[in-house]
């Protein structure tokens, strides 16, 4: 056909233009597609660390706040008093005094929920699952008999402990580990209130030296690992997790026990799109209740893959788009001056008879073989910039900061202070940047579209064409 | 066939107004050839430009069988110049890029016949001009001669009414000068065509039947043998 042979020639004798524009396009969408690609890894980094929080499948999570910590109030609640004249321990207005040992198992991050709550939730619509957990804190501390005035106060060491409802749920933070060692929760863990059994995290074992057999002390009182769990790389997982009735039993939360009662429930609902209503119907019927989805949760994961993906959706975005832009610019301006130098050959063209219309489809057909090229070469170039970056991209780190719910007060001749201790998680994670199809299909357009555009200034020069003008022009 | 009534053609040049054309009234009959001579930059091809519809004037009427070219839409214009119209030039005008047939069957794509037709007009036309064995040479591997040949054959592919040629002759030597000079006049007679050929060479001029001189836009007939031929 006369059309694809003229393209053909034409592309051919203006290989090395055609070649600089496709590269010059090339460049900017590969910069795109990498950037997509670091951004869909972050992305996927940022959904590991909350699995390992909140599970796989979790789509929304319900929780109460705490009630209010009053300093000054005499009742109620846990609380460690130290000076010069004394410790004292008080554990819901029951007080001991002297040097001791503490190891004090608390819900105090969130307020509790009866487990009612749950089968509530599972009556809405649009939801698939529900399931309700105990996120707890073991804090363990030996308090001194006295803390002289202006020395240090003795710090307390704690980890996390979770309350899994495995009879009921698949939900949850132990959802998304693979038992490596040992056995997972069994029907008679779960039957038999006194069953000391746990399953521990695998990071927390080997900083431990614990194994499948060890004990481990919660709430004073030991449980036996059963079995090992290894939690996705880059995940926030507790460090121990055991059933949820001994949690119930064992816990407390300002001096109150837990006893059938959750202080998380896990939400999946029946479809992505339902998602938004679920968690309009949950705070509908739960007003004074905290409902949050995975995109709000992202926020709080800090640390230099927070930093990356930040930099990454302004400046990484920013980059690509002026490269691109530059791109497009340029093969504009150099498709104005291949149709300027042919401007002879197109006034003969019309003298021929050719209509405007004509002639601009040979142009533009020319710059849509030129832009599916240079999409197709920036493909290859943002899989290179991946790979690269799989290569040599150093260790991200992600922080999760969560308040423990405890209240240290110390007081001294001077007046009394209160700290309020938090966990800091923070893990290593390895970057990956994976070209997902829509990067590549996106490149491809945005390389045609780039060409097409450039392809139209060329063919507005044409279709302001007179013949006569054409012809005059020396060639 | 063409009834020009006091034609006049200016440009804008910065801020001077230049009179290319200056109120010419010429007719041309059908199968006539009309050489117009003249030097450079005295209105010869912005005559010829406003023959072939290829410009418009800026004052009077160009018609063609009746037709006022000055007033059809560019749409009709193109029509026009694709149907009836074969154009050569100076500096042959072919596109490098493709073939000698190529440069052929780039003046019936207009014309939307099927592909084979246009294949049977091209071998014919390039017979015409005994080119019929460099079919598939580009115009770099050709000479001047031949690719002027092409472009004839270009011109008179799809059968047109006039041929009009500008300088066909200015870039040849005098050899291949008087080749394409005598083609152009055997086509002219063996197809009743309306030929209007622009040049400086007064001896191309003197094979026309009627020669009229620009001189500074103004055209003079200076030889007319038209009746006498009649009369033979």
């Amino acid at each position: 056909m006369f059309f694809f042979t003229f393209l053909r020639r034409e592309l051919r004798r203006r290989m090395r233009q055609s070649v600089f524009i496709a590269l010059g396009l090339a460049l900017g969408v590969g910069l795109v597609v990498t950037v997509m690609a670091v951004s869909s890894g972050m992305q996927a980094a940022q959904a590991a660390v909350l699995q390992g929080l909140y599970g796989i499948g979790t789509d929304l999570t319900v929780t109460k706040a705490p009630p209010a910590f009053d300093a000054n109030s005499s009742n109620g609640g846990f609380r460690i008093t130290m000076g010069p004249n004394g410790a004292e321990v008080c554990d819901n207005g029951k007080c001991s005094t002297g040097a001791q040992t503490v190891d004090n198992l608390n819900g105090l991050s969130y307020g509790p929920v009866g487990y009612a709550t749950v089968a509530e939730i599972a009556r809405l619509g649009h939801v698939q699952a529900v399931g309700g957990g105990l996120v707890l804190t073991d804090q363990q501390m030996t308090v001194p008999a006295a803390v002289a005035q202006g020395a240090a106060l003795p710090t307390s060491t704690s980890f996390y402990v979770d309350g899994v409802d495995f009879l009921h749920s698949t939900l949850g933070p132990f959802s998304s580990g693979t038992v490596t060692s040992g056995r997972s929760f069994t029907r008679a863990d779960a039957t038999d209130a006194t069953a000391d059994v746990a399953v521990v995290d695998t990071d927390y074992a080997a900083a431990h030296s614990l194994h499948v057999g060890s004990t481990v002390t919660v709430a004073k009182t030991a449980f036996t690992i059963i079995g090992l769990l290894t939690q996705p790389q880059g995940s926030q997982p507790p460090d121990v997790y055991i059933p949820l009735a001994r949690a119930q039993a064992l816990a407390t939360s300002q001096g109150k026990a837990l006893t059938g009662d959750v202080n998380s429930i896990y939400v999946t609902a029946q479809s992505a799109a339902d998602i938004p209503t679920v968690q309009q119907e949950i705070a509908k019927l739960l007003p004074s209740y905290t409902v949050t989805s995975s995109s709000s949760l992202a926020d709080e994961v800090t640390g230099s893959l927070a930093n990356i993906s930040k930099l990454i959706s302004s400046l990484g975005t920013w980059l690509a788009v002026l490269v691109l832009a530059t791109a497009f610019a340029v093969a504009g301006l150099l498709t104005i001056a291949a149709v300027t130098r042919r401007v002879r050959e197109f006034g003969t063209l019309k003298a021929l008879g050719w209509r405007s219309r004509r002639v601009i489809a040979q142009v533009m057909g020319e710059s849509a073989v030129i832009g599916v090229f240079g999409g197709l070469l920036g493909v290859g170039v943002g899989f290179l910039g991946s790979a690269i970056i799989d290569g040599v991209a150093p260790t991200l780190s992600a922080t999760v900061v969560t308040a423990t719910g405890q209240h240290l007060v110390s007081s001294t001749p001077g007046g009394s202070s209160v700290t309020d201790p938090t966990i800091t998680r923070t893990v290593p994670i390895a970057m990956s940047a994976p070209v997902t199809v829509d990067a590549v299909l996106l490149a491809v357009l945005l390389a045609v579209i780039g060409a097409l555009l450039a392809g139209s200034l060329g063919s507005w020069r044409i279709a302001q064409l007179r013949p006569a003008d054409a012809l005059a022009r020396v060639a | 066939m063409y009834e020009l009534v006091d034609v006049t053609k200016q440009y804008e040049k910065g801020r001077r107004t230049v009179a290319a054309v200056r109120g010419i009234t010429l007719s041309v009959e059908a199968g006539e050839w009309l050489a117009v001579q003249g030097r450079t930059g005295h209105g010869k091809s912005t005559l010829l430009h406003l023959l072939g519809g290829l410009d418009r004037p800026t004052t009077g009427t160009v018609s063609f069988d009746g037709r006022d070219l000055s007033a059809l839409s560019e749409k009709q214009l193109a029509q026009v110049r694709g149907d009836l119209f074969g154009y050569v030039f100076q500096t042959f005008n072919l596109v490098p890029t493709l073939s000698a047939a190529e440069n052929v069957e780039a003046a019936l794509i207009p014309l939307g016949m099927r592909s084979s037709e246009r294949r049977r007009r091209v071998a014919a036309a390039l017979e015409s001009v005994g080119l019929a064995d460099r079919a598939r040479h580009v115009p770099s591997e050709l000479s001047g001669g031949q690719q002027q040949r092409v472009a004839i054959a270009r011109a008179i592919v799809k059968e047109p009414k006039v041929l009009l040629a500008d300088e066909p002759t200015g870039n040849l030597d005098e050899e291949t000068r008087d080749e394409i000079v005598a083609l152009l006049e055997r086509l002219w007679r063996d197809r009743a065509l309306t030929l209007v050929v622009i040049t400086h060479d007064s001896a191309v001029a003197r094979r026309a039947q009627r020669v009229g001189v620009m001189r500074n836009g103004s055209l003079s007939v200076i030889r007319d043998t038209r009746r006498s031929e009649k009369a033979k």
